[in-house]
């Protein structure tokens, strides 16, 4: 055999292995160090899912975007405090479609399949209404399939937190809302111009609204408030969702000749009322519009002569002139934006988020026993609109009231703000007596059911 | 499966896979080659015979390693086309938009940034994780209901208006072909062809006869050449992930011109 081919000694063996083990140990080892730097497990985050049900496609998807896009900033704002760094808030969006249905079954979905602790959510009380009974009575129809019905302590029962003003008249231990009501709203904007002060003494009042729950209801604890000051309204007027044709209306109104006309309108409506008021000759300086549902992301759509003058009795505008709310308008335009602003109930959308991040916070949990726990002691928190509290007997928020006049640049100037912080009634004795509600001592106790015409 | 692989830089990642294939070669070489002389050597042609075979088995691997290798670049090629298709029909549709008439101008390029914030933030991340992102159905479903809700009122606006569908249109075709593209990579099974293929080969290098420096050498090269071209397939399939990957760049620059509108 040739020598070459002959098998190397043991010796020569153990020597080229121990070599070649070197060898490598030494040429690999700063591979091999990164390697297990890089293979590593990378620090496990916890996820938390927070459910967002609003509606994306429909009639209200582009309102209800703006509402989703307040809640979407507030996550990231979270994620990127670097305050949970071992926890990645992920937001499970759903979409409503502006059917009540959708919304019922997409609650389902955020509950049933999702298992979110929280859903941010809703825009209509028609759809409130509807997701928070699917939550409390879950029907068989909209269940997930392959999804059994838990009962009992095995339930699981998320919080709703609710971003819109609203009528009042709800209570549910497992709703909180962080919309005004009538009386931190309507009430006091009604109080101005009844004043003998700026608001002219108004004494001849015609209502105005959508026919749907809020301005029926709205005008009913309205209603009621005038005649305890001995006020007259001198008429009332209701027009489908979405009409558009408010000739003789507004004629009726011109007829009536009120000097305050309270506008509970939604929507695309808003627009055409305006248009025949202007064409009609009706201006903010002799009949003022006093509007409970135009904010800044309505006015983009009405051309500003038709609105200049009018008012809109608000909680937060965009013009509020603090350190807090200029950082949120910023990042929002940062974010979505130049052109896009912020309104009241946008900035609602952001706070409910971060109070259910403060409440995390205290909690240590997401568990909704335990954030409701939290929350029934009365958290408060400095939001964009300036600080707020969460009543632990209503589970609405303490909020201040601002009233804006409607400027040419679509933005609003704030004439009037309160002075302290108003606390929420949904159910105000004189509209609803018998009914109350205290989440700290049993709860809701039921009054008579008032008819408000619906 | 072995998608952990994407989390590791490309270049540490060729390092590695040529290191273990050079290293598998050379521990072989030491270890495996001894008991294998014993029943090979006693042929004093049993280099050439092993060459032959060698060389045979080579042309086959060679072929299936080439052809997988054109592959995963064509595919991630493909994928590339399809993401500048979509970016570029995105783009063109919210230059037609930008001219429809207020509120709905605004309403659409509203919606456009959102959806076009959604991909860059939310869809290409899920997608880098095998994840098809369904969020930007519902986006384009929002979009589409307000773009069919404008009326126009000029004959211009009418050319505008059928540009602009035709081009959302367009848009939603390279959108869905995106979506299909995301989970698309070789079968397991071929790579697991590819991987016993290199096995084999390397164990007709330990057969040679030869000097173990000249074995560790030339068992060494040949074993960096295939970690190498297996890095490289590896690195091609599944583009949306690893750090050779489509990136979400021409949707950033879209969202950038979108937020200036």
């Amino acid at each position: 055999m040739d020598p070459r081919y002959a098998s190397p000694s043991a010796k020569t063996a153990l020597g080229l292995t121990l070599l070649l083990a070197w060898t490598c140990n030494l040429g690999c080892e700063p591979i091999s160090k990164s390697i297990s730097f890089l293979t590593k497990p990378k620090e496990t985050k916890e996820t938390i899912k927070l459910g967002i049900l609003h509606s994306q496609t429909g009639s209200m998807g582009m309102n209800e975007m703006s509402l989703r896009h307040s809640e979407t900033i507030a996550i990231e704002e979270i994620n990127e405090s670097g305050e949970f760094p071992r926890i990645d808030f992920v937001s499970v969006v759903k979409d409503g479609r502006s059917k009540s249905d959708h919304f019922r079954r997409r609650v389902r979905e955020l509950i049933d399949i999702e298992k979110v602790d929280v859903i941010f959510g809703c825009w209509t009380s028609l759809h409130r209404k509807a997701v928070i009974d699917e939550m409390d009575n879950p029907t068989e129809l909209f269940r997930p399939q392959g999804f059994e019905e838990k009962t009992g302590a095995n339930r699981h029962e998320p919080l709703l937190f609710y971003p819109l003003q609203y009528e009042g008249f709800e209570a549910n231990r497992n709703v909180f809302y962080f919309g005004s009501t009538p009386n931190q709203q309507i009430l006091p904007a009604l109080d101005w111009f009844l004043s003998d002060q700026e608001g002219g003494k108004r004494q001849k009042i015609y209502l105005i609204g959508s026919d749907y729950l809020f301005p029926r209801m709205a005008n009913y604890i309205v209603k009621k408030y005038l005649e305890l000051r001995s006020i007259q309204v001198v008429d009332e007027i209701y027009l489908p969702l979405g009409h558009k044709d408010f000739g003789d209306a507004v004629l009726k109104i011109q007829q009536a000749s009120p000097d305050l006309i309270l506008s509970t309108i939604n929507g695309d409506s808003n627009r055409p009322f305006y248009e025949q008021l202007y064409k009609m000759g009706i201006r903010a300086e002799t009949v003022p519009v006093l509007a409970t549902s135009v904010a800044e992301d309505e006015l983009r759509r009405i051309p500003p002569e038709f609105v200049h003058g009018h008012y809109a009795a608000w909680s937060y505008f965009q013009s509020l002139d603090t350190q807090e709310s200029k950082a949120f308008v910023r990042r929002f335009k940062r974010t979505f934006g130049l052109d896009r602003v912020v309104d009241d109930p946008m900035e609602a959308a952001y706070t409910q988020v971060m109070v259910w991040k403060e409440a995390y916070k205290r909690a240590k949990s997401s568990d909704p026993l335990k954030i409701r726990e939290v929350l029934e002691k009365g958290l408060e928190f400095d939001a964009p609109g300036g600080k707020v509290k969460v009543d632990p007997k209503t589970h609405h928020l303490y909020k201040k009231f601002r009233l804006g006049q409607i400027q040419l640049d679509r933005q609003f100037k704030i004439i009037y703000e309160s002075k302290d912080l108003i606390a929420p009634d949904p159910f105000p004795a004189f509209a609803f007596p018998g009914w109350e509600c205290d989440w700290t001592r049993g709860g809701l106790t039921k009054g008579p059911v008032p008819n408000i015409g619906l | 499966m072995f998608y952990w692989i994407y989390d590791i830089p490309s270049t540490t990642l060729a390092l590695i896979i040529t290191g273990a294939f050079v290293g598998f070669s050379w521990v072989g070489a030491v270890l495996i080659r001894p008991i294998l002389r014993a029943f090979l050597r006693k042929r004093a042609d049993i280099n050439d015979l092993i060459g032959y075979v060698l060389s045979s088995f080579g042309v086959f691997y060679g072929l299936l390693l080439g052809l997988l290798a054109v592959a995963a670049y064509q595919n991630f090629s493909n994928v590339e086309t399809i993401v500048s298709k979509e970016a570029s029909a995105l783009s063109a549709l919210a230059r037609d938009v930008s001219a429809y008439p207020e509120p709905d101008r605004t309403n659409l390029i509203w919606l456009l940034r959102d959806y076009t914030r959604y991909v860059v933030q939310y869809a290409w991340p899920s997608q880098q994780k095998g994840i098809i992102p369904q969020e930007g159905n519902t986006r384009m479903i929002a979009f589409h209901e307000q773009i069919i809700r404008f009326e126009p009122s000029s004959p211009g606006q009418e050319i505008l208006h059928a540009e602009a569908l035709r081009q959302f249109n367009n848009y939603l075709e390279a959108r869905r072909m995106r979506l299909f593209s995301v989970t698309t990579s070789i079968p397991g099974v071929m790579w697991a062809v590819v991987l016993v293929g290199a096995l084999m080969n390397i164990a007709l290098i330990w057969m040679f006869d030869m000097k173990l420096v000249n074995h560790l050498l030339l068992g060494g090269i040949l074993s960096a050449f295939m970690g190498l071209m297996i890095f490289l397939i590896a690195s091609l399939d599944n583009p949306f992930r690893g750090e050779l990957s489509i990136s979400a760049a021409p949707f950033q620059d879209i969202l950038t011109h979108l937020m200036e509108e």
